[in-house]
């Protein structure tokens, strides 16, 4: 029985090139119409992943599965069911836009072309540049130009590798909207480097680093699976000091500074349980001034950070 | 869907300088070959009694000295043409466009293959201001004219097939022309292998894989079964091997 609800099923793949193993064991799901961040450094496996996923190379062993079908057969690519856009754009320099995009549309089998390209065109805010050679574009146009190529047959599911590297603010914030308003009638698997970017866009996320799954779920739930105890930020007067808390639990001063009139210090109580208001009596039973007090959740940076550097 | 590959791949010829200087070269070449077989064609009928001068065959003189010429001039003209075909696309990875697209290597192949092949012809077109020239003069002698172009073509067509293939097995377009130029040179000197061996099977063996016999047959107007079976032969292997070697699941 296939699950619908998941589009793309990674299960078990594994990549060997001669001498290294650049995929190991990866299994990941993404759920239909959800934008699935897929972080990890240079390196890890990311692209050569999404390059098995879109059906470009063969996994040693392991299977990938969109749509309840199998990447590997050919009819998939009969549905035009992916869209990919690499690190590195397919484009020809010496084309101009619209003929590049009537041709790949050509390649598709797209019935009816012209309104097909129009439609990509205007999305992406390329009308004004369709007669330009794709060569003389800027890099932030090229970027766009790849991803109208990935979306003028309008796949169900869409590759996106690192969309946004190497790209000016603007241009980063446009392309990240239009990216988001996509997710309305797509689905996405996004790799970035950007990881407030993925934490903006992403409800999903996976993380792989050494070829290999170091974390693959809902943003929250992975949020909650690193957070180590309780972190708690704690603000005092500045010539306060924080009392002794062991009587709440097992706990750790992670650090303190003065900001301000305020010293704030870093807590960090073994156990998972909201002690804020014991600890807010606590403080004031001393007869000191509580300015703050706040649950931390750990940066996605912070996750990250942790899920790449623990379990070499 | 080979028709689309054909014409993406005829715009990007014409859109570069490259067509139009090999179309030039090709022209200016063949036509200076011309006017130095011409010329001592006239100079030798002028040169022997007028009785004599009858049996001065103007097609072996000039026509197919021309065409085998030209043969010639494919050794570096085609691998130009083909070099970039694959090994750029695969530089660039626009290749992935196609193995994305319901498109199959097959196809992909033909359309570049035939792209190649009109840009030959495109070259070939020109010369065909050389029998007008003729006709203008008075010579009326064409026989063997549309044996010399089909035994061209031919050849034009192996070696494109042989191009097409180096440049999927190589990431480098210099590499890609060298290896072609190589696999052409290699074809000629298996004929001539042949006919330098004293052991007759091993000879016929080395003249038939070798191309020129198959060449200089057609040229002469002697189109036979077995020449047509090399020729469709060869393409057709050299288009399997590129298809293998492009295949999209093989790596």
């Amino acid at each position: 029985m296939v699950n619908m609800d998941k589009i793309l099923v990674v299960d078990r793949i594994t990549k060997e090139f001669p001498g290294r193993t650049a995929v190991d064991e990866v299994s990941f799901e993404v759920a239909k119409g959800s934008i699935h961040g897929f972080l990890g450094p240079n390196g890890a496996g990311k692209s050569t992943t999404m390059r098995m996923i879109a059906g470009l190379m063969v996994p040693t062993a392991g299977t990938i599965t969109l749509l309840g079908e199998p990447v590997v057969a050919e009819k998939l690519y009969h549905k035009n069911l992916i869209g990919l856009l690499p690190e590195n754009p397919p484009l020809y320099p010496e084309m101009r836009v619209e003929a590049y995009l009537r041709f790949v549309a050509r390649l598709h089998r797209v019935p009816k072309i012209s309104e097909a390209v129009d439609k990509v065109l205007e999305a992406l805010a390329l009308t004004g540049v369709r007669h330009r050679l794709i060569g003389n574009l800027s890099k932030g146009y090229r970027q766009r130009v790849g991803l109208a190529q990935a979306l003028v047959f309008d796949p169900p599911f869409l590759i996106l590798d690192e969309p946004t590297n190497g790209l000016d603010p603007q241009t980063v914030v446009e392309l990240r909207e239009f990216i988001k308003k996509l997710a309305d009638h797509k689905t996405i698997l996004f790799s970035s480097h950007v990881l407030p970017e993925v934490e903006q866009l992403c409800d999903h996320i996976t993380i792989i680093h050494h070829g290999r799954i170091r974390a693959s779920g809902d943003l929250r739930e992975i949020h909650r699976r690193f957070r180590q105890g309780l972190v708690l930020k704690v603000g005092l007067l500045e010539h306060e000091t924080l009392p002794d808390l062991s009587v709440l639990g097992k706990y750790e001063v992670t650090h303190d500074h003065v900001v301000g009139h305020e010293r704030r210090y870093g807590v960090v109580f073994e156990d998972d349980r909201d002690c804020r208001a014991e600890l807010g009596r606590l403080i004031f039973d001393r007869g000191l001034h509580l300015l703050t007090i706040q649950i931390e959740s750990p940066e996605l940076e912070d996750i990250f950070l942790h899920a790449t550097e623990t379990k070499q | 869907m080979i028709l689309t590959i054909l014409k993406k791949e005829l715009d990007a010829y014409f859109s570069s300088p490259l067509a139009y200087v090999l179309i030039g070269l090709f022209s200016l070449i063949t036509g200076v070959i011309f006017f130095n077989l011409l010329v001592s064609y006239t100079d030798g009928i002028q040169a022997i009694p007028p009785n004599l001068a009858q049996e001065k065959s103007f097609v072996e003189e000039v026509v197919l000295p021309l065409f085998t010429n030209i043969n010639f001039l494919f050794l570096v003209f085609i691998p130009l043409i083909t070099m970039k075909l694959f090994s750029e696309e695969k530089r660039q990875e626009t290749i992935d466009l196609y193995w994305l697209a319901p498109v199959t290597e097959t196809q992909v192949v033909l359309g570049k293959f035939l792209a190649a092949l009109g840009l030959i012809l495109a070259m070939l077109i020109i010369t065909g201001v050389l029998p007008l020239v003729i006709w203008g003069v008075g010579i009326r002698d064409f026989s063997l004219l549309g044996t010399s172009y089909l035994a061209v073509l031919l050849n034009a067509g192996c070696y494109i097939s042989l191009g097409l293939f180096c440049s999927s097995i190589s990431g480098n377009q210099i590499v890609a022309a060298l290896l072609a130029i190589l696999g052409i040179m290699f074809l000629w000197m298996v004929s001539w292998g042949g006919h330098l061996n004293s052991n007759y099977a091993v000879a016929e063996i080395f003249v038939y894989v070798g191309i020129t016999s198959h060449f200089e047959r057609i040229l002469r107007g002697l189109v036979g079964t077995q020449d047509l079976i090399y020729y469709g032969t060869f393409m057709l292997l050299l288009g399997f091997l590129t298809v293998k070697s492009l295949g999209r699941r093989n790596w």
